[in-house]
């Protein structure tokens, strides 16, 4: 590791002058479980570290606003899945939030650190993507809002300045019930990194979001309102044709160590397909 | 007046200490004064070392040494358990990924990585051998020089030993059926929980050696030999390791940390990173082939095995495993001709180190394998084929070594049973079984020394090195039941050369047998002494008297020992001191050295179902029954087997190491290398004995605690045939291994 300055500002513009002071020599540190191992191997050396855990705005907190459920940045996924407001309104966030790391890590990392972190592996992204969360950003310039679909740009990269932060994640309380559901492929069933990891969500409309993730730079959000995944009647193979569709744009890496690229697109239907099943049994359970 | 701890599941010695972090391991030990170290490395597989410059190193503020081949003595000092040919520090050549070129001691931790970065090495990258093809290219470079290797027919080529062993005639066998097939085993690193750690501390009296090493008598002679000092003047302190699985068996960066320690005139400290293990020890891989010949009815005629075992850059055990191991290729089986054809080849990678099963599981995957293979060929059921050729207790199924020693069909009966075999499978699932035998020790020397004090508490000292598997439990039931006083009173020392007698070393499922004798020995040593305590106490003669388990017998009353002792040393009190002595002596001629002390002997059946879309497998149900002699603490021998199968789970489903085209390890550490967790774990598992008293160790105790992980692989793949119909000859069986053999098989 090598030596740093660190910072413990008490307020988000005391944190974004610092950010803007040093430019691209500062990182942010809200739960530390990327942010120290890549300090302890030197993959990133800042001159200064500013921990968010002293802002009050920023503290833990998950409230309903504005029609959002809005969950602040330094709230961990352990927050997250024991919240009875996300367990019932986004059961997906809930089941990705539930596998990130290991207890000890969901005991630190922070959703929005999942996301600003940029892994195209990171679990909670897809089902973001499905719920259409946005990010609220805090910057020089005051306030900003943006889907996290917008924010997500590749692998380790997300739109964010260098004198930016992220204050919340928001995600949009539905006004008609979604089925949701999320899975992940990995090489162990205990604590791993996934190989796919997919989240399904329909709506009464007939219409199905399925994003997925580590299949590529980036997790991506695909849109179908055929209405025939949707359907509880339509049969496997009626769906497969539009199922497929959903995965053109994958393009696992053919060096990964996790698993091979073809494994990866063969896996993506079987996962979609699961995940699909069990959105339109909770949509039928919940309506 | 005996306490019966014996056969008992006493709680384990150490073990509070072990689960609430008070135990104190190397790293804990803080060392006045004491340098910290870190080691230079290159990313190459293979690399010639052009010139390495320290200057900027040394720089940085609190480096106080920079130690590289050129600091130490020419002829580089060399070392090693079987060969002595791995240097104290890489010289002219990098021969392995991770090989250290220099060694930076600073005041701090932070400094020493600071001044390891930056010292300049300048190398040129060359080719790397790194798979069995490569090295037995005709054209291929060699990896180690004339210099080092041994003299003989193999001196100009890859090959550090080829053994040829059999009996009868395989070629002129005549079988009804041949089944053959070619099986890999991927290499694996050991993953103790605790890193290897090493420290030294020099002065005019001798040097200190701290390591984690399981074999501490090893490693004095091997400090002995390259500082050339006498054994007198090497101590080795070796705390209770965290875990060691064979991978802390011999030395490794011990010497340098000791030849830094003298130059530098101040203790060393080295505690190596998870990643840094990876780099410095491994489990050898292995390519087999297999033909096997049978009778029309199922009747083994012949097992014919070519091993290659890929050992590392050098030489190490893996002369040891590959030919202990094959060996005993062809099992606990009645077979009237065999011929095995091994060899232990050098590649540019991590030396082969011992790893719990020695190679037993390698060669355990490719005949369980194929013998399942031949029960489908035969139309046979797998248990009946094996329970067919299976030898029966005082049979050798190697001729001219220990007959099978255990009711091992009994074994074998028990896992079926268990398994429900025989009864339908459950739709969609399938079942497996497979059978391991492994040889323990083929030579041994134990010495204990025990002294009961006047209180009637008791001190055990033993050179075996207890890692976790329990060896201080065992020595101190031992010496409580003879001796006769609770178990609480008995204390057991361990861990110092200066303080505990020799043992050769703690591997083979070796200590409550050989040790365990050693302590029993040293326990009747004190008890003849009592015999005359008592015969001059009560004017008896000693024929008269028996002492035994804890109790003195005279012609009239029964006494116990510890009040006769206490009567017998009078007002001065003092102590009676025992020693004791186990050895098992080579047999020069027998190709391994010696005789198999006795067999560990398992049965692994498995029922299971795979996911016909993912490949992924879902042991329902995982069995393992070991033929134990007698389980001297049943809880420890249940927690060995359980623990040992589950590491048998994570070799057949999901670890390996990975290289890339150039011979560099790619999954270095934890992210990358998967270990099962407990959510691996099968839904049932459970871990059954064969207890008849039969075995060479006290009370009729054999050794264990490699047995649940000889034959995990083939039970699980021989399930996965019998679930979806696929038959796979490489590991780790992931998923999408599985889901490929499907594809190909649809």
């Amino acid at each position: 590791m090598q030596p740093f300055t660190y910072a413990r500002p008490e307020t988000v513009e005391a944190a974004i002058a610092l950010l803007a002071e040093h430019r691209g020599d500062a990182e942010l540190l809200a739960g530390g479980t990327d942010l120290i191992i890549e300090l302890r191997n030197r993959w990133k050396t800042p001159k200064v570290v500013i921990d968010l855990k002293r802002i009050d705005e920023l503290a833990p907190a998950i409230v309903e606003k504005d029609g959002f459920l809005s969950i602040s940045a330094s709230t961990v996924m352990a927050d997250i899945v024991a919240d009875e407001r996300v367990q019932r309104l986004f059961p997906a966030l809930v089941e990705a939030a539930d596998v990130v790391g290991s207890i000890q890590i969901r005991n630190r990392a922070t959703l929005a650190g999942n996301i600003c972190n940029g892994s195209p592996a990171a679990d909670t992204a897809p089902p973001l993507l499905v719920y259409e969360a946005e990010v609220v950003i805090a910057g020089t310039e005051g306030r900003r809002r943006m889907r996290v679909d917008d924010f997500i740009v590749g692998r380790g990269e997300v739109a964010l300045g260098d004198a930016e932060l992220v204050t919340a994640i928001e995600l949009p309380i539905p006004a008609e019930p979604i089925g949701s559901a999320f899975t992940r492929m990995t090489r162990r069933r205990g604590t791993d990194l996934a190989s796919i990891t997919l989240c399904c969500g329909v709506d009464s409309a007939g219409m199905t979001r399925l994003a997925y993730g580590s299949v590529g730079p980036r997790a991506l959000l695909i849109l179908d309102d055929s209405g025939v995944l949707a359907d509880p009647a339509a049969t496997h193979e009626e769906k497969a044709p539009y199922l497929d569709r959903m995965f053109v744009d994958a393009s696992p890496s053919p060096t990964s160590m996790r698993a091979g690229p073809e494994y990866r697109v063969a896996m993506l239907p079987v996962l979609g397909a699961r995940a699909l099943q069990t959105a339109i049994e909770r949509l039928a359970h919940a309506t | 007046m005996t306490t019966g701890s014996v056969g008992t599941s006493q709680p384990r010695f150490g073990g509070y200490g072990r689960v609430t972090g008070r135990q104190r391991y190397l790293a804990d030990i803080h060392l006045e004064d004491a340098l910290h170290v870190k080691l230079v490395t290159v990313p190459s597989a293979r690399a010639r070392i052009i010139s390495i410059d320290a200057s900027a190193a040394k720089e940085i503020p609190g480096v106080r040494l920079v130690m590289t081949a050129a600091d130490l003595p020419d002829p580089m000092p060399r070392h090693g358990p079987q060969y002595q040919d791995r240097p104290v520090i890489a010289v002219d050549e990098v021969k392995y990924h991770g090989e250290p070129v220099a060694a930076v001691a600073a005041e701090t931790k932070e400094a020493a990585e600071e001044a390891a970065r930056v010292v300049e090495v300048a190398y040129e990258e060359l080719p790397a051998i790194v798979t069995v093809a490569d090295a037995l290219a005709p054209d291929a470079d060699l990896v180690q020089e004339r210099s080092i290797r041994r003299p003989g027919s193999l001196i100009d080529s890859n090959v550090l030993c080829e053994y040829n062993f059999g009996w009868g005639d395989v070629d002129a066998a005549e079988a009804d059926v041949v089944v053959e097939g070619s099986y890999a085993w991927p290499a694996q690193t050991h993953f103790a929980i605790e890193p290897h750690g090493f420290m030294a501390a020099a002065d005019e009296d001798g040097i200190v050696v701290w390591s984690t090493i399981q074999h501490p008598y090893q490693l004095q002679k091997t400090i002995a030999q390259v500082l050339d000092w006498p054994l007198a003047k090497v101590r080795v302190i070796a705390p209770d390791p965290g875990g060691g699985f064979g991978g802390k068996q011999h030395p490794k960066l011990e010497p340098l940390i000791a030849f830094m320690a003298v130059k530098a005139g101040r203790p060393m400290r080295l505690v190596l990173t998870l990643d840094e293990t990876f780099m410095a020890v491994r489990r050898a891989s292995a390519e087999i082939q297999v033909r096997m010949g049978f009778k029309r009815d199922g009747t083994l005629v012949f097992q014919d095995f070519a091993n290659d075992f890929l050992v590392g850059a050098y030489g190490d055990t893996g002369d040891r495993i590959t030919a202990k191991a094959s060996w005993l290729s062809a099992g606990p089986y009645r077979t009237p001709s065999v011929r095995i054809r091994a060899r232990a080849i050098l590649t540019h990678t991590t030396p082969t180190h011992p790893y719990r099963g020695f190679g037993i599981p390698h060669v355990g995957w490719a005949r369980e394998s194929c013998l399942t293979e031949a029960a489908a060929a035969l139309e046979m059921d797998p248990l009946e084929i094996r329970l067919k050729n299976l030898a029966r207790k005082g049979e050798e199924h190697v001729p001219g070594d220990t007959p099978a020693d255990g009711e091992w069909e009994q074994t074998v009966r028990k896992a079926a049973d268990e398994i429900g075999w025989g009864t339908p499978t459950p739709p969609g699932r399938g079942r497996g079984l497979a059978i391991g035998v492994k040889s323990g020790p083929t030579t041994g020397l134990s010495y204990s020394i025990v002294r009961l004090l006047v209180d009637g508490s008791v001190l055990v000292f033993s050179g075996t090195s207890d890692m976790g598997q329990g060896a201080r439990t065992i020595f101190a039931q031992i010496a409580a039941d003879e001796l006769g006083v609770p178990i609480d009173q008995v204390s057991v020392v361990m861990g110092d050369t200066a303080i505990v007698p020799f043992d050769q070393q703690t591997s083979a499922s070796r200590s409550s047998v050989l040790m365990g004798n050693a302590v029993l020995f040293a326990c009747r040593d004190i008890q003849a002494q009592v015999r005359g305590i008592a015969a001059r106490s009560h004017d008896l003669d000693e024929s008269e008297i028996v002492v035994d388990r804890g109790t003195v017998q005279l012609p009239d009353s029964r006494l116990a020992i510890v009040d006769v002792v206490k009567a017998g040393l009078g007002k001065l009190g003092g102590e009676l001191i025992g020693t004791g002595e186990m050895r098992k002596d080579a047999v020069p001629e027998h190709p391994l050295g010696g005789t198999a002390s006795f067999f560990e002997f398992n049965c692994t059946a498995v029922e299971l179902e795979v996911d016909e879309k993912t490949g992924s497998i879902t042991i329902d149900r995982h069995v393992t029954v070991g033929d134990v002699g007698l389980a001297l603490n049943p809880i420890q021998v249940k927690g060995q087997d359980d623990g040992a199968a589950i590491m048998g789970l994570g070799h057949a489903l999901m670890e390996h190491i990975i290289r890339d085209d150039s011979g560099r390890v790619r999954n270095v550490g934890a992210i990358d290398y998967r270990i099962p967790t407990s959510l691996d774990l099968p839904l049932e598992l459970e871990s059954f004995m064969i207890e008849n008293a039969d075995g060479p160790g006290p009370y009729g105790v054999k050794g264990i605690s490699e047995g649940s992980l000889l034959v995990t692989a083939p039970a699980i793949a021989g399930a996965v045939t019998d679930a979806v119909g696929v038959v796979i000859r490489d590991l780790p069986m992931s998923p999408e291994r599985v889901w490929r053999a499907m594809r190909e098989h649809s």
